[in-house]
Order: structure tokens, then sequence, then C-alpha cells
């Protein structure tokens, strides 16, 4: 069963004095089955950031349809989108976006005690998903005092503490050394592993080569899209590298 | 580079910078402006012209010593939130390959225009509304002096500008201090280094509640209004030193336990706000410590100033009900009786002849003799001795405390228009503060007397004036009553028990002309050899109501002055550090808050917390000051009843509840001004 299908979905940018029109997403569809790991990738201005803002709700499209579990994403009301985002959505970002007044714990904690949820519950939840995030030894240290590896894993764990339908990652690797990289890659697997599904952008050819699906985004539209099947990471990324290198150097059809 | 490339790029920065540079210009403006007019009035000729007028020029001399010394602290505290911000700018001309040397040159361009800016526009503004401010003291002062030319007094013009110039060229040393010890790097990452979770320090806290707790208690307990003076100085500098530890440990220490109580903070309506406090706190103790502090300067200043002018009118004719009053000490008791009320009607007629000479008639007199002393009541008996003469010093410390005034019978029954009659040991008691309820008066020396309680007296202007209630005895012979008393010497030497004659009455004849009556009076008969020898050998003084009123007006009046143009100085200082604060801090909860968007907070949910958090730390100040004030209430009430006739309690109590209402509505329009600039800030 498909959780988000995206269907037509359009946005223009008006320039504020009411000038020229930038086309970021001219028609995108696509689908995606529940615990599917997807990657989306595409160069700076190919349009997948305003896509992940639209899915994340944080934006309104211009035209077409985004529907999570049979739910229209833009037919719902300004007041009640952050409750929605916050029930439904776990976001994980290339900043990390920890933030610097509260320990870690605390800050995993955040959407729950925005959702009103007791101490009890927030606290067994948060014993399962550090052990497994392995950052239990973290949990009362500041984000000033932990390493950037060690902030993303806190990030993954604030995203997932909701138990979400779907995580949505914005070049969660962009800001992490090699090392660093790998693990959370590993890490996200794992989590998907366990049947939450994941929408990850990325610039990253590593990155994407862990993911079951990649999209390829190009001015505004799904240009081409790669299943794993039953390949290794290896030749999933020598996949995304030919189809990249086939992009760059112009190839209208693959 | 070329040299005409600093001042533009100089230029260009504080233009750029507007948001900040404005209130900064604005501050300094201000200041340079209060400067100038503060030096100015005090070498006015006007104002020294007046009656009192040098008292006051004297005052304005110390205000504008106080104006230089808080104009520098208070710059260079907000050239820090400056300097704050434009480092990352400077660390990007850095890394662009300006040397610290360049920007050396850069910052000394911004302070020289800086400088050049506010004191053109400070002193501009000073000469331009100095006679405005001249006339308003004149006015006050209720002098009619009035000159109408207009004049720059060059001496304040250049101390102003070295004063300041001096300021400015700190304010730039420290700047170029804060250059040299920074990295590149430093410069530009000065703005987001992590900071540590604030612990508060229980020690500091402790102290701070303990000394307000100390200051507080000695405001509420002093007694005696001349050790209130010296104790009120003391309590000033603890509740100072108190509310700076309170502010930035103690409040951090009640977050922090907050913060442990699990069940009340991970609410929704609490997470938030209570973690993002504990680091306010931190960042801005101090500024709210401040704040606080500064308020209550202000009302405290404004209140008791204002409360002493306004009663001036009310003093004045307590203190003096008639329009001339002669007091005459003389040396023993022996004036007291019959020969001596002889002597006396023999000096009024002289006097009664001399005054209608003069054009003028005595009328409403009021005209007695007294031997005056001051003791300890305690039920029936009166304690005198050397320590209960000294009244000023007793007052509050000895309970029961009174001056004592010994009326011959005669001069009661004249006064009053009564014929009581008395027998040898009998006498008429009557007390300022009530009915004498004892048959019987005793003396700790001396004579035991029946009593007849009285409800009616005369009341001179001098006992209902004191602070110190106030017990006639009216008997026969007064020197007989007092022959063991007056023997007890006082602190001098001289005897505890003092013979006056009271004369007291109206003119009829124009204000103007009674000083000239008064003094006439005083000068060419009081004075005179003969007629002292005459009526038994006398000191005499004399007051004129309408000098002392002006004297009094010229006072209080330059006080009031004096309170409202610091006040106005330390308003505007407030004001600016709550800008300050709401901007830097705006700049800090910009990322903040767009992260709690993302993860999921609404944007009502946001603001709600901003509005709370904002709420909490803007009125904690107000609140603090009014508790400040509150207890501070007892003590200035003391200190003002030293200069007061009438009751003070109401008229202070009308003008600090009056500038207190008017300092929060000016509060709370600060508040809506500047946390809109806030609000637009972060979202």
């Amino acid at each position: 069963m498909s959780i988000l299908e995206v269907q037509g979905l359009k946005k223009t940018y008006t320039s504020r004095f009411g000038g020229t029109k930038v086309e970021a997403l001219k028609n995108v569809n696509f689908s995606v089955e529940e615990g599917e790991f997807v990657a989306v990738m595409g160069e700076s201005g190919s349009g997948k950031t305003t896509l992940l803002n639209i899915l994340a709700a944080l934006d309104r499209p211009t035209g077409g349809t985004v529907m999570l579990e049979g739910l229209d994403v833009s037919k719902i009301k300004e007041s009640s989108l952050a409750a929605f985002r916050r029930d439904n959505l776990g976001f994980v970002f290339q900043e990390f976006n920890l933030l610097d007044t509260f320990t870690v714990e605390d800050n995993i904690y955040l959407p729950l005690v925005l959702a009103g949820k007791p101490y009890k519950e927030m606290q067994s939840k948060l014993m399962g998903i550090s052990q497994r995030l392995g950052i239990s030894a973290l949990l009362k240290k500041y984000p000033y005092e932990i390493s950037g590896g060690q902030k993303q894993r806190a990030a993954v764990a604030r995203a997932m503490i909701t138990d979400p339908v779907l995580i949505l990652a914005d070049e969660p690797t962009g800001a992490l050394d090699s090392k660093s990289s790998d693990e959370l890659l590993r890490l996200f697997r794992e989590v998907n592993s366990t049947g939450l599904t994941i929408i990850m952008v990325t610039h990253s050819t590593k990155a994407a080569s862990v993911a079951g699906r990649v999209l390829f985004i190009r001015d505004g539209e799904v240009y081409h899209q790669l299943y794993r099947g039953n390949g290794s990471d290896r030749e999933m990324y020598q996949k995304i590298t030919d189809t990249l290198t086939l992009l760059t150097t112009g190839g209208d059809n693959i | 580079m070329k040299i005409g490339f600093y001042p533009k790029l100089a230029f260009d920065g504080i233009r750029k910078n507007a948001r900040l540079y404005v209130p900064y210009f604005l501050t300094s403006t201000v200041m340079i402006v209060m400067h100038y007019i503060i030096l100015f009035l005090s070498s006015n000729k006007a104002v020294s012209a007046i009656r009192g007028g040098d008292i006051i020029q004297s005052l304005l001399g110390m205000g504008g010593g106080i104006m230089a010394v808080f104009s520098c602290l208070f710059l260079f505290y907000t050239n820090s939130f400056l300097i704050k911000r434009r480092k990352k700018e400077f660390g990007l001309y850095n890394v662009l390959g300006m040397g610290k040397k360049n920007i050396a040159l850069l910052m000394m361009c911004e302070s020289i225009i800086c400088a050049a800016i506010s004191l053109i526009l400070g002193l501009g503004i000073g000469i331009l509304f100095s006679k405005l401010f001249e006339l308003g003291l004149v006015n006050v002062m209720r002098s009619s002096s009035i000159s109408y030319d207009f004049s720059v007094s060059l001496p304040s013009v250049i101390r102003t500008a070295a004063v300041f110039g001096i300021i400015f060229a700190l304010i730039f040393l420290n700047s170029l201090r804060q250059l040299r010890t920074s990295t590149a790097i430093d410069l530009l990452k000065s703005e987001n280094t992590g900071e540590k979770p604030p612990k508060g320090n229980i020690f500091l806290g402790l102290v701070g509640a303990a000394l307000l707790a100390g200051a507080y208690y000695i405001a509420v307990t002093v007694k005696n209004p001349l050790s209130a003076i010296t104790m009120f100085f003391l309590a000033v500098i603890m509740v100072i030193i108190g509310t700076y530890l309170v502010m930035i440990s103690g409040s951090v220490i009640i977050l922090r336990a907050l913060q442990k109580n699990k069940r009340f903070y991970y609410r929704p309506q609490h997470f938030v706000s209570v973690s993002s406090m504990v680091y306010r706190m931190k960042r801005n103790g101090g500024g709210l410590a401040s704040i606080c502090v500064l308020s209550t300067m202000v009302l405290v200043m404004i209140s008791s100033t204002a409360c002493l002018y306004a009663d001036t009118e009310t003093t004045i004719k307590t203190r003096y009900p008639r329009e001339l009053n002669y007091s005459m000490t003389f040396d023993d008791g022996s004036m007291m009786g019959e020969e001596g009320s002889a002597k006396l009607e023999r000096l009024k007629e002289k006097i009664e002849e001399y005054v209608s000479g003069k054009g003028a008639g005595i009328n409403n007199t009021i005209d007695y003799r007294c031997a005056y002393t001051a003791g300890v009541l305690s039920r029936d008996r009166i304690e005198a001795d050397p320590a209960t003469a000294d009244t000023m010093n007793a007052i509050g410390v000895l309970d029961g405390l009174y001056e004592i005034f010994f009326v011959p019978l005669k001069d009661y029954n004249d006064t009053m228009g009564t014929k009581e009659a008395l027998g040898g040991g009998e006498a008429l008691v009557y007390l300022s503060t009530g009915t004498y309820s004892y048959p019987t008066i005793s003396f700790n020396r001396g004579k035991t007397f029946d009593v007849r309680p009285i409800h009616k007296m005369f009341e001179p202007g001098e006992a209902v004036a004191s602070i110190v209630p106030s017990m006639f005895i009216i008997v026969n012979d007064v020197e007989d009553a007092t022959e063991e008393i007056s023997k007890i010497a006082n602190y001098n030497g001289d005897s505890l028990v003092r013979f006056e004659w009271i004369y007291e009455f109206d003119t009829g004849a124009e204000p103007e002309r009674q000083y000239d009556i008064g003094y006439g009076l005083f000068n060419d008969l009081l004075l005179n050899e003969e007629d002292r020898a005459e009526a038994g050998g006398f000191r005499s003084r004399y007051e004129v109501r309408e000098t002392e009123k002006a004297d009094m007006y010229a006072l209080n009046g330059g006080l009031f002055y004096l309170g409202v143009v610091l006040s106005l100085v330390f308003l505007v200082a407030t004001v600016l550090i709550i800008y300050y604060k709401q901007l830097s801090e705006g700049y800090e909860d910009r990322s903040r808050f767009e992260i709690m968007q993302k993860v999921g907070m609404t944007k009502k949910e946001i603001k709600k917390s901003i509005s709370s958090q904002i709420l909490t730390v803007f009125f904690l100040p107000l609140i603090l000051a009014a508790v400040h004030i509150i207890f501070a209430f007892p003590i200035i009430y003391k200190i003002i009843s030293l200069m007061f006739a009438s009751d003070a309690a109401l008229v202070l109590g009308l003008t600090t509840a009056g500038s207190f209402l008017l300092f929060t509505v000016f509060y709370v329009i600060i508040y809506k001004v500047t946390s809109g600039a806030y609000y637009r800030i972060v979202s």
C-alpha cells in the first residue's frame, strides 16, 4: 500500500514585484510504499528542496496533490499544520537543528512535550530509542559538547520518537565527515528495516546508494528512477554514477 | 588604501546598522543635552539671583558630576552591544584582507563620526533648549526674576565637549583592546559560540537575598529620622548589590529547581519557556537588575522631591501661622512673673508704635511666654535630662518623648480669652497626642501638680512643625514650677529649660513690604541695647513668613527640578537598556524559533511562549522595584518628616503612587514599542 502519493505537483515562485516567474516544480508524480527508503537526487536548483518543503507541509504547492495516508496535505488548515507535522512526520536536517538551550534528552523530548505526552511515557520511549541509536551516554550533555555525528543521531532520535508515518531527511550527511556519514547511513538502513518509511534528499551518491530506490529530479520533474532490486550497495553506487554521468552529459532519455 | 575610503566605509557601516546606532545616538545626544543644561544652569545668572539659588547651583554642580560618571558607565554598556553585533562585519573585513591596523582606523573613523554627530546634535539641542530649562527652574523656584536674554555658556560647552570627548575616546580604546585580543575566526564566530548551561551560584543568591532582607529590615525598623538618613544610604547600597545578586543568581537557581521538577517542566506551556528563561536570566540578569535599580531611583527621587514641593504651601502655613514671628529668649525665669509681664507690655507698646509708624498694624496676635524643655513621659511622670533635651537624637529612640511648654496662666487666659483660675499645686495639661488622663503630674526633680486636662490650646507653629509631640503645662508660677529642672545642664552646658516670649502677628501690609517691617523691627528696636535692658535682657530671633516661603520654594522647587532632570536621564537609560536587551535577544532567539517551528510548534504556541517570557523578563524589574519602594516608604517618610510641618504620609503616599502609576504607563509603552521590534526580528 502506498502511504505517500504525489500527483501533478507544481510550484511556481513569483518574484516580489510580480515580474519573472520561476517554475521550481513543473509536474512531479511519484508514490512511496510503506517501509520504503527513497533517495531524491538532483543538482542545486533542480527543485528537490522545494519538493521536500512541500512534502513537509512547510510550503504549499501551486498545483497538484500530496496525499499522506489518503489525506490531502495541502488541504490541511494552517492552524493544524504544526500538529499534523508533529504527529505524522519526523525531520532530520543537514544542520541538525538541535536547540542549544536543551540537553540532548530534552531535545529529543521536544515533539512529545509539545504533543502533551506524560513524562513516564516519554521516558520509556526514549529508553528504547536511545539504546538503538547508541546515544544513551549522551543524554545529559548539551549539543555543543558532542560531535556532529552524535548530534545527527540525536536528531534522528528526535525524528523517531513520535513514531511518525514518514521520516524526511534533508541532506542528513551534508555536515558530517565520511566516518560519521557511514554510521548515519547504516543507522538509516537499520531504522528502515524495522518498517519506518524514509525519504532522503541528497547530493551524495554514497548516501543515495543506501536507499532502496533513487528518484532523479531535473528542472522540476522526476526525470528518472532507479530500483535497487537485489543489488548490493556497490552495484547501486555504480548505477547511480552512470545515471548522473548521463544526466550531466546531456542524454535526454535513458 | 586611500584615506578617504575609511570615513566612507565607516559612514556606510553606521548607516546600515541604523537599528543599532540610532538609539545609541539618541542616548548619547540626550546625555550631552542634559549635561550641558545642568552645567548651564549651575552657572546661570538668573538662577543665582534667586534666593537660595546658590544652594541649588551647587547641587546642580554635583548633579553634573553624577551625570558625567553615569554617562560614561552607560555609554560603555550600550557600546558593548554595538561591538558584539559589529564583530562579524569586522571579521569579514579581516578575512577579505584588511589588517587589524586598517580595522582600527575604520573603528576610529566610526568613533569620530559618532562623537561628532552626538556632540553637534547634543550641544545644539542643549543650547536651543537651555532657555526653556532656565525658565522652568526659575518658575519652579517661584521666583519673579525672569530675564529674557538668550545666552550660551561657553565654559559649559567646552566642558561638556571635553567630558564626552574623553568618554568616546575611552570607548574607542576599549573596542581596540577587544579587537587586539581576537583573531579573524573569533570575530566571525563571535555571535554563535556555544554557551554553557548557567548554574546559579547558591552562595551569591543567598547573600543577595540576605542583603535585600537586611535592607528592608533597616528601612522598616529605623525610628530616628537623623539616623534614618545615614541608614538610608547604607540600605540603598545593600539594595543595589542585593538586586544584582538576586537577579543574576537567584533567578537562575529558581529556574533550575523548576527544571528538576519533571512533572512541571515537561509540560508544553513550561518546557520551552523555562529552559529559555534560564539562558535569558543568565545573559540579562545584570541588565534587568540595572533596570530595576534605575527604576527604583527614578521613583524614589520623583516621589520624594514631588512630595516636598507639593507640600511647601501647607508646611509654610502650619509652621508660620502669622506673617511676622518673633521669639525672645530670656536669660532666666524672672521674666515669667507679673513684673516681667508689665515690662513686656511696655515693649509691646513700642513695637506697636514702630509698626504703625510704618503704616501697618498688629492683628491676630499670638502672644505668650513659656519655659521650654523636653522630657520622656511615662504614665504621670516626666523625666527630663540631657539625653531627652537632645531631641533630634532622641526621636524614635526614647519612647514617650515630648516637647514640654510651661505657660503662665495669665498668658493662657489672655490668648484664649478664658478666665481659668488655678490653686498653688494645680496645673492645666494639654497633650497634642490626646487627652492626659492621670490626676497628677510630677517631674524627676521638683514639684507635683494636680491636673485638670484641657482640650483647647493655641498651638504655636514651631510646636506643630516639630515631629516630636508637644505637651503644655499651664501653671500660675512658671519660674517656681521649673526651678529644679532648670538647674540641670544639657550637653552644651546650658540650662535644660529655655525661657521664651513668643510674639507673632499679621501686619496687613503688602507681602513685599512685610520683610522690611519685620527686619526693621528686629534691627531698629529689638537689637537696641536700651530697650533690651529695659525689658529684662533677651536675645531675639525673627522670621518673616514671606521670606521663609521664598527660601523654601527655592530649595524644594530646586530639588524637585533636579529630581526630574536626573530622572529623565535615568529613564532614557532604562529605555535604552530595554531596547538593546530586546534586540539582542531577538537576534539570538530567531534561529531557535525557526527550529521549533520545524519540529512542530505552531506559530501560536511560539507567540504565546515568547510573550510569556518577554512579559516575565520585562515586568520582573518593575515588580521588584515596586517591592523596593514599598519597603523604602517608611524610611523616606522618616527623612521627609524632618522637613515637614504637616503629616507627610498622605502626600508622600500620593506622590509615590502617582509616580509609580506614571512610570508603569511609560514602562508599558516602552514594552509595546520594543517588543514590536523583537517580534519583527524573530518572525
